[in-house]
């Protein structure tokens, strides 16, 4: 008798049937066919056709994963199914391995035993199954289990899908890392480790990177799973594709950040305006109260000259606070890529002769980011007002040396940075820190200095949602930082 | 009884301004001589090397200070001052003139001890002279 024959025998007057896989074989009991409403004859035994015309589709994926799980990996597992019969009526059964089924002789031998399902709760465990594959599926939420004992990891067909990995893909230990981008390793390797090791459980939002390399945000959530005597044998958990919900917020945020940015900008326009135009109307004022007091024409007429000198201060201001204005109007205004080297050039073109009076190097270093979505006149004019200023406020001791680099942040977005450093006489930040940007703020013993650059190139960046920073150490050189 | 003041001080950096002050004290004869630096930093230079040789007609009586200078503002001017002038036996009246009417700037100055007064830009010709009058 063999085997098979001999479960026939004591199964055949049971509510048990089973489906044997041995090898390449399938095999499935008569009481399994006859509950069906079939004949032997009638059906090929292949995966295809139980998962096509027998398997009730809501437990067709998890059927599936239970299933590659236990011809690969040996996992037993335990489940309710509909089947539908050949008349087309369903009917309820619970699936499960032969982890400890008795009858099984065979050690290697794989078999899924189907029982009827004592319940008669039939729609009631039917919706459950059913409420629970629909909330995964819509909450795109993913279940997964690392066991340390058998050094394996287990994913769901949801984690799968929002991972973007084939539907029979096994996922092993040894990938790691790589479901997490760049950036996110050490969230990763903490949070798990911590799991793994202490116990702790975790829930992060974690940036994740898909079989096809497509970052996007998840929640996971972990916690330990204990064996008999508390110690820990393995992790399981869940992952939730939430970019949408985390793309709004990051969205609502930036938003936020710019209306609050502009307000404070335009705090400081007003404020500069009144400071700026008040100094003149004040001069003017005075002006008036000395022609008053005058009492020969000759000298009033000699203060008539004065009058000209504040017109003529007045005009320089106002042409300062048009060209701020006119950079908030512009930031609509059309971007395109702009390439940093060729911009550079231009720039390095058009001040040729104070560079090579002042044996200017300029280094630069593009390799990284070559070119940024941008106005090209905006990029134009950041460019020429950080070197100008690197040269102008070089060290009396050496020759300017400028590196200009690219970059990018992969830990805010992926944003573009620009980093124009030089080695001249640097700035005292404790000093100077919070008004190297102001207007008509000047900080080094130079003359020429107007104190209006900076304060331009940082209106210009941040119309466009940028920022710039700057760092400096006196005497060493100063360093500014833009994020585009 | 008033005595004219010999020397005074305006640290400013808009020349336009101090043209006209040195205009109006030429006029009215508010003082005999009229010491102008650009911003605090050639404004404290000066007072330190006076301290090397504390002649009496080398130091101001009056200073009338400009808050918003670049180099060294006028606070730091103020702060810098205070220490050089505990060392100066002749009085040194120092008023602020700002054209800032920021209440915080006002409050601020009015609450430093060496600051005598807070005078909003544009001076009336009066308070200068008012300034420049000292009682004996």
């Amino acid at each position: 008798m063999t085997e098979s024959a001999l479960k026939e025998k004591l199964i055949s007057n049971s509510d048990y049937c089973y489906w044997e896989l041995n090898d390449n074989t399938s095999y499935w009991s008569k009481a399994f066919i006859n509950n069906l409403g079939y004949q032997p004859n009638d059906v090929t035994i292949k995966l295809d056709f139980f998962l096509n015309n027998i398997i009730h589709e809501d437990y067709r994926a998890p059927f599936k994963d239970n299933f590659y799980n236990l011809v690969r990996h040996d996992v037993d597992f335990k489940q309710n199914v509909l089947l539908r019969s050949k008349e087309g009526k369903y009917l309820e059964y619970v699936c499960k391995t032969n982890e400890d089924i008795t009858i099984d002789s065979k050690e290697n031998s794989k078999t899924i035993f189907f029982f009827k399902s004592k319940l008669n709760t039939h729609e009631k465990v039917r919706g459950g199954t059913f409420y629970y594959h629909e909330t995964a599926m819509m909450t795109s939420t993913g279940s997964w289990y690392i066991d340390f004992e058998k050094k394996k990891s287990y994913w769901d067909h949801i984690t799968r899908k929002i991972l973007e990995y084939p539907e029979d893909f096994i996922p092993s230990l040894k990938m790691g890392l790589k479901l997490y981008a760049k950036e996110h390793h050490a969230l990763a390797t903490n949070v798990f480790m911590e799991c793994g090791m202490s116990g702790k459980p975790f829930d992060v939002e974690i940036l994740m990177v898909t079989a096809h390399n497509r970052k996007f945000w998840a929640r996971a959530m972990g916690k330990p799973v204990f064996n008999d005597n508390k110690e820990i044998i393995g992790l399981r958990g869940v992952f939730q594709d939430i970019d949408d919900v985390k793309q709004k917020e990051i969205n609502l945020e930036r938003t936020s950040e710019i209306i609050a940015s502009q307000n404070s900008r335009l705090f400081n326009f007003a404020h500069i305006v009144s400071h700026n135009l008040r100094s003149h109307s004040s001069n003017l004022s005075l002006i008036v109260q000395l022609i008053d007091d005058m009492d020969s024409v000759e000298e009033k007429l000699e203060l008539m000259d004065n009058i000209k000198d504040v017109s003529d201060s007045l005009n320089t201001t106002i042409e300062h606070l048009n060209e701020v204005v006119t950079i908030q109007t512009n930031a609509d205004q059309h971007r395109e890529k702009v390439s940093f080297a060729a911009t550079l050039n231009q720039v390095c073109t058009s001040i040729s002769q104070i560079i090579s009076t002042n044996n200017v190097t300029i280094l630069p270093d593009f390799s990284e980011v070559k070119d940024v979505d941008y106005i090209p006149a905006y990029m134009d004019s950041i460019l020429l007002n950080l070197l100008t200023n690197a040269i102008k406020y070089k060290h009396v001791d050496r020759d300017p040396i400028i590196t200009v680099k690219t970059s990018v942040d992969y830990k805010d977005n992926d944003r573009v940075v620009l980093e124009v450093k030089d080695n001249g006489a640097g700035i005292d930040m404790e000093k100077f820190g919070d008004k190297v940007f102001g207007m008509y703020k000047t900080f080094h013993y130079n003359k020429d200095a107007v104190g209006i650059g900076l304060f331009i190139t940082k209106n210009q960046i941040e119309s466009l949602n940028g920022e710039i920073k700057v760092n400096s150490i006196l005497n060493e050189g100063t360093t500014f930082t833009i994020k585009f | 009884m008033t005595d004219k003041i010999k020397l005074a001080c305006i640290i400013d950096d808009d020349s336009i301004y101090v043209n006209l002050i040195r205009k109006i004290i030429e006029t009215k004869k508010l003082c005999d001589n009229l010491l102008v630096f650009n911003d605090g930093k050639d404004g404290i230079e000066y007072f330190e090397t006076i301290l090397q040789n504390l002649e009496d007609k080398f130091i101001p009586e009056v200073i009338l200070l400009d808050l918003n200078m670049p180099v060294m503002d006028g606070w730091e001017f103020i702060e810098r001052f205070t220490t050089i002038r505990n060392k100066i036996k002749k009085t040194i009246t120092l008023y602020v003139v700002s054209s800032s009417i920021n209440q915080r700037d006002i409050a601020k100055a009015k609450s430093l001890s060496s600051v005598k007064n807070y005078l909003v830009k544009p001076v009336e010709i009066d308070q200068l002279e008012a300034v420049f009058t000292k009682t004996a």
